[in-house]
């Protein structure tokens, strides 16, 4: 890790960034944070600009305005002080084709400014945390398959023990076992360095990431725990209710629970009706919404309660007007 | 330019291993080899004023038009191409490093070529008698002539590099490398051939004409005159060149 400094509040800030490109505008108006030690998720549509962002907090590309800052370094004012606290893997992950796995890893330790003593440590280090070692170390990068060159790139973000990753599509065109690994990895990274992650696979995102930062069209349209996220954006708790029931019986019976329920009639067969009953969020749990039901003497088979994932926040989020509703 | 020396380093290893470097070097070596035989044979035939050696030193722009541009186009045209440029500007390396690395690098493999060149004239001479030997050239017109290779090898080295940083395409690196030297090369002889002297209109051109005399360049060292000017030229040329590539690496998006 990089010598002992104060800790800023703050391991990345997007402050207003905006990026034009002519009239079309990639990144307009945006800002967000990461803490230290955070894992984030960066998400939001094809052409959303999202790498565009990365790229802009990587130094990789100037903002047309707005600030970025790792570490409490300005990128556009000290670059290269940026990018000492900063490791970087790009979307398709560019790699020398003709060095081998070492040697490449070592070029970019001495890149890094990891001391003289200890490159081939770190080397060595990230190569069996990459699960490296034993299959490609040896080999030409322009040998290896899709996954060893993932593998490559990230073994490459770890190597100088940054204060920062930004990885853009880190799992892309991995298989599941591959990307079981790479999450583990991420995971693993958790309270050492920030973590910057864009993936379109949001099983993983939720699995992997802290908080996440969703973007649509250039702009912010949300940003924070997955669970703030989900009371903001699905502010209902919904049961599917299988009962011999008619709808109006049940409404009843689930108003006198909490007076703001809604029933849907969704399915009816051999007696059974499916409802999809819609509470509140904060409205009481399963059990009670249960309890009622049975209290009022219906005749209930099946109660379960319908889990929103990452995937309906997501899709709530970019549907709603790029600039609405956004979160601190 | 805390990264040069780790970035060179790598930059010579690839050379030294690139399939594209040992090409170029056979082609060099093949198109000079025939040279000087030609020059030779000639030489032997009918002989002149000028030694086989200088006679051959006189085309040093065949390979400097069909050779250097295969060293430089890579450089950076291909590493935009696949974007390992990128990945490598994420570090804390600079562009000025980056760029001054690649430039010292294919400079220093330009410069081995010649002097592997410089065996030619060596080796004829092993198997000629003492006069003969003689009659081949002066040891100082050689070492002046490379001299003169390397000092505007300077300038060449650092065209290719700024025409391969404004491309993608390692192939049109190397046209425009080729129509860059080509101009450089044969401006000087074609300034000094118009008849300035009669256009008053064109006196300015009289001065840039007389700086731009590359083959004047060339006879001025073998000759052993060692003359201030075409330094100057080449070095300033070279920094405004170096100082365009950096400038067009930092500016890439």
């Amino acid at each position: 890790m990089n010598e002992a400094a104060p800790l800023p509040e703050a391991a990345v800030v997007a402050e207003r960034l905006t990026k034009r490109y002519g009239s079309l505008t990639a990144v307009e108006d945006l800002s967000f944070s990461v803490a230290p030690g955070e894992i984030v998720g960066f998400l939001g549509p094809n052409g959303a600009g999202k790498s565009t962002t990365m790229r802009i907090l990587a130094g990789t590309m100037s903002g047309t305005s707005g600030r970025a800052a790792i570490w409490g370094v300005s990128v556009a004012l000290d670059p290269a002080g940026a990018k000492r606290h900063l490791a970087y893997m790009p979307e398709n992950n560019p790699l020398p084709e003709d060095l081998r796995v070492e040697e490449y890893l070592t070029l970019r330790a001495r890149l890094k400014d990891v001391a003289p003593e200890r490159v081939a440590e770190r080397v060595r280090r990230v190569m069996e945390d990459c699960d490296l070692t034993r299959r490609a170390s040896g080999r030409l990068i322009g040998q290896l398959s899709k996954g060893f060159r993932q593998r490559v790139g990230i073994a490459d973000a770890l190597l100088a023990e940054p204060r920062v990753v930004i990885l853009d599509e880190p799992t892309i065109g991995l298989d599941p076992h591959q990307i079981l690994g790479i999450r583990e990895l991420i995971r693993s990274l958790r309270g050492k360095m920030a973590v910057l992650i864009s993936s379109h696979i949001l099983h993983e995102v939720e699995q992997v990431c802290d908080k996440v930062v969703i973007i649509n069209r250039g702009r912010l349209v949300a940003q924070g725990r997955t669970e703030d996220l989900r009371r903001e954006l699905l502010p209902e708790v919904t049961f599917t209710v299988v009962t011999r029931a008619e709808e109006a019986a049940l409404l009843a019976a689930c108003r006198s629970a909490e007076p703001a329920a809604g029933v849907v009639a969704v399915a009816s067969a051999d007696g059974w009706n499916t409802f999809r009953v819609a509470l509140p969020t904060g409205s009481p749990a399963r059990e009670t919404l249960a309890g009622a039901l049975v209290g009022a003497g219906l005749a209930l088979r099946e109660i379960a309660e319908e889990r929103f994932g990452l995937e309906d926040i997501f899709l709530a989020a970019t549907r709603r007007a790029p600039g609405e509703g956004r979160r601190s | 330019m805390r990264h040069f020396r780790t970035l060179l380093a790598h930059e010579l290893r690839s050379a030294a291993l690139s399939w594209n470097t040992w090409a170029a070097a056979a082609l060099f070596l093949a198109l000079m080899g025939g040279i000087h035989f030609f020059a030779l044979v000639d030489g032997a035939r009918a002989p002149n004023s000028r030694a086989p050696v200088e006679a051959t030193l006189w085309f040093f722009w065949l390979p400097l038009l069909c050779v250097l541009p295969l060293l430089t186009m890579r450089t950076f045209a291909e590493e935009r191409r696949s974007g390992t440029l990128t990945a490598l500007l994420t570090t804390p390396a600079s562009p000025a490093a980056v760029v001054w690395a690649k430039f010292l690098s294919v400079w220093i493999v330009w410069t081995l070529f010649w002097l592997a060149f410089a065996a030619f004239p060596f080796l004829a001479a092993q198997r000629l008698d003492g006069a003969n030997a003689r009659a081949l050239g002066e040891a100082s017109s050689l070492w002046g002539g490379l001299c003169f290779i390397a000092v505007s090898g300077l300038l060449h080295v650092a065209i290719g590099i700024l025409c391969s940083c404004v491309t993608r395409s390692a192939a049109l690196a190397a046209l425009l490398a080729f129509i860059s030297l080509l101009a450089l090369t044969a401006a000087g002889g074609a300034l000094e051939t118009l008849p300035i002297e009669s256009w008053e209109w064109l006196g300015w051109l009289r001065e840039p004409a007389a700086h731009l005399r590359t083959f004047g360049h060339l006879q001025d060292f073998t000759d052993g005159v060692l003359d201030a000017r075409p330094l100057v030229l080449y070095g300033t040329g070279t920094l405004l060149c170096l100082g365009l590539a950096v400038l067009t690496v930092e500016g890439q998006e």
